[in-house]
């Protein structure tokens, strides 16, 4: 057991307050040590013992050196010279210690030198907390921070906050990429320097009616926007925005992306789409030449035959005026004939916005299956229609409809032209549905979809040996557009059922 | 001899039916419409030349179903078809099958009005030469059937003699009959005779 030495007595007999002392220094809840001039361990309590995980007499082979972690004996031994050299009383040092076992743990030491005394050589003497705990906490802490920094620091997309007044308080290096601003000629700035001037106003009575109520005027998550260059050029952002508190006081960032070139890459798909769409019309257009010929050939054969008889009968003089009026008239309606149909054609070539009459669905399913007519026939295909009768009337581009129908009952004839083993059905429906709407169907009793069912609406996807695999796409946003749904559904036993709806015309009566 | 010939228009379209109707008018042909095949098979076969000016695509029975359905019956009428999106295998199985002429809307008035005229000659001609065939028969029929026989052998090239061994008959026998044959069958010459019952032969081979 170590003899400390003993503190002046204020009370009592000497042997007890040395007995006490002993006491006090073996169960204190902090850990204390003592050493001797060359640093060597001669007293411990158990706290430090504890701590280190040595036993008294293999601590007291040690030197306080021997037990500090190699980086921290450095600056550990500069304190102690300090000491010695009488540069100060004591001193204060975290550092770590190595235990028996390998591990660190981190210290605060007070250490003071014990001068010479009564025959009895100087020595040192530490008071050891133990502050692993706080230091592990602090460097969590710092990890954290230090992980965001470096997340902001090298975002690509603008990180700016906010105070409550909408004052920049921090900008990241990319705001200077996005918005062409150095932070330093931000901060301090309101944020509305960053936007157009249409938007300035909506955003601060927004931002201050947020500030106020906690009523927010857009959507804080991927939210697009304009926003303004220093150059003066607008351009579209997609912005999110966080909110915290800080040292009580309200902290908004906002993370800003540039997303010109995204935007522009959805124009440059949007337009493939809509060439596509175009060009896929000219095909479903040559795929029905043999028909509009056959629609077109009809009335002009019409006028060429009464024109030519009214030639004849005039270089016979046997023309009689009641008969000449006749044809004349009839010449007429076959002209106004022909040029309705082409005027369907050229609607049906054109890149025609949809043009938006009130029309009955069934008279453009008949129109489709007349169409057909000669498709039906080569491929041998049965058709039965069930039409509802009396369906209320449609807003709808009658062109557009026309080019859903005939591409579902080509589809359908397509998928049958393989069956030899059954009745070649296809089968066409119109109907009120639950809901109200007018629901058309087709059905074919060919190979089916399988698990195809869905897929066949995205571009490109084809069964077909020279399909484009667009025609469904199309079709899908054709109905969409018209505030209708078109979807696929196996058909029982064979085939597959495709079936779209359309929103009945309010003014219409029923 | 021949009564006034008819032009048949099938055509489903009734502005097409009623303008062909008015262009075959004003030529001076006489001219019924009928908008099906079915409308016409109802009608009575017409007992003079006529033809059939037929759109390939109809309701109902096809133009070219029609066609075949016409020979099946046994009705032999010309037909001219018109065809607003006429491809080539549809007019070579048209004209395989018999057709006068095979015409894509909208056709030169002059085409359809020659082949019309194409079309009730070859009627006409056909039905005088069916006339011949029936007179012809009434008189072969007309012989008893020893005159039958004995000159069926004599167009083999058989001599009388060899003719009245195989009958068991009398040499002049033979000669009586196929003189008073000659006369029935109102033959010029032996040759004649030949020619007659070669023509005979021929219908009865082309009907069986």
């Amino acid at each position: 057991m170590p003899h400390p030495e003993p503190a002046p007595a204020h009370n009592g007999p000497p042997q007890h307050i040395e007995q006490r002392w002993i006491t006090a220094f073996e169960n204190s809840a902090i850990g204390i040590t003592m050493a001797d001039f060359a640093g060597r361990f001669f007293a411990a309590n158990s706290v430090f013992r504890n701590m280190l995980g040595y036993t008294e007499s293999e601590l007291y082979q040690l030197t306080f050196l021997d037990v500090t972690y190699e980086e921290d004996r450095k600056a550990n031994q500069e304190l102690v010279g300090e000491l010695v050299e009488g540069k100060r009383q004591h001193f204060e040092i975290e550092k770590r210690y190595r235990c028996k076992d390998g591990t660190l743990v981190w210290v605060r030491n007070n250490v003071s030198l014990v001068p010479e005394m009564g025959g009895v050589a100087p020595f040192w003497f530490a008071v050891v907390e133990d502050i692993t705990q706080r230091k592990e906490e602090e460097s969590a802490h710092r990890y954290t921070e230090e992980k965001y920094r470096l997340v902001v620091e090298t975002a690509s997309d603008a990180v700016i906050s906010l105070d409550e007044t909408s004052t920049i308080l921090l900008a990241n290096p990319a705001t200077t990429r996005v918005f062409g601003y150095t932070p330093e000629e931000l901060i301090g700035k309101p944020l509305t320097m960053l936007m157009p001037e249409f938007l300035r106003k909506l955003h601060e009575t927004g931002f201050k009616r947020y500030v106020a109520t906690g009523q927010r005027h857009i959507n804080w998550q991927g939210t697009e926007l304009t926003g303004l260059r220093k150059n003066g050029k607008e351009f579209p952002v997609e912005v999110s925005f966080g909110e915290l508190i800080q040292d009580g006081h309200r902290v908004f960032t906002g993370f800003i992306r540039d997303i010109s070139e995204r935007k522009q890459a959805q124009r440059a798909i949007q337009n493939a789409q809509a060439e596509l769409a175009r060009v896929s019309r000219l095909t479903t257009m040559g795929e029905l030449a043999a028909s509009i010929a056959h629609e077109v050939n009809q009335p002009l054969t019409a006028v060429n035959n009464n024109s030519n008889a009214c030639l004849r009968l005039l270089a016979n003089q046997n023309l009689q005026p009641d008969v000449l009026r006749r044809a004349l008239e009839e010449i007429v309606s076959d002209g106004t004939r022909a040029s309705a149909i082409i005027a369907r054609i050229r609607a049906f070539i054109k890149k025609a916005p949809a043009e938006k009459n009130r029309l009955d669905v069934n008279e453009v399913i008949r129109e489709v299956l007349v169409m057909m007519g000669h498709g039906f026939e080569e491929n041998r295909i049965v058709v039965q229609s069930e039409l509802a009768e009396a369906l209320p009337l449609l807003l709808g581009d009658r062109v557009q409809l026309q080019q859903v129908l005939l591409n579902l009952t080509m589809n359908g004839v397509e998928a049958m032209t393989a069956i030899i083993d059954r009745p070649r059905l296809l089968w066409v429906q119109s109907r009120i549905d639950e809901s109200g709407e007018v629901l058309i169907a087709v059905r074919d009793s060919g190979t089916g979809l399988g698990l195809e069912a869905e897929r066949v609406f995205s571009p490109f996807f084809t069964t077909k040996a020279n399909g484009m695999g667009m025609g469904l796409s199309i079709s899908r946003s054709l109905i969409e557009a018209h505030g209708g749904r078109l979807w696929a559904a196996p058909n029982f036993p064979h085939g597959t059922v495709f079936s779209f709806t359309l929103p009945v015309d309010a003014e219409s009566p029923p | 001899m021949t009564r006034a010939s008819v032009v048949f228009v099938v055509d489903d379209d009734p502005s097409v039916r009623s303008s062909l109707k008015f262009l075959l008018s004003s030529v001076g042909l006489q001219v019924e419409g009928f908008e099906s095949a079915e409308t016409f098979l109802q009608r009575k076969p017409p007992d003079a030349p006529s033809c059939l000016v037929l759109d390939v695509r109809l309701r109902g029975l096809s133009g070219l179903d029609f066609q075949r359905e016409l020979a099946a019956r046994n009705i032999r009428i010309p037909i001219v078809f018109v065809t607003g999106h006429g491809d080539i295998p549809m007019s070579v199985r048209a004209m395989k099958a018999g057709a006068i002429e095979f015409l894509t809307k909208p056709y030169r008035d002059q085409d359809l009005l020659d082949a019309v005229r194409i079309a009730l000659e070859r009627d006409r001609a056909r039905r005088e030469q069916e006339k011949d065939l029936t007179d012809l028969r009434q008189r072969f029929e007309s012989l008893t059937p020893r005159e039958q026989e004995v000159i069926s052998m004599a167009v083999l090239g058989m001599l009388n003699k060899q003719i009245a061994d195989q009958l068991g008959t009398a040499e002049n026998t033979v000669k009586v009959h196929r003189s008073r044959a000659m006369e029935k069958m109102n033959a010029q010459s032996f040759a004649d005779l030949v020619r007659m019952i070669e023509k005979l032969k021929g219908s009865a081979e082309k009907a069986s």
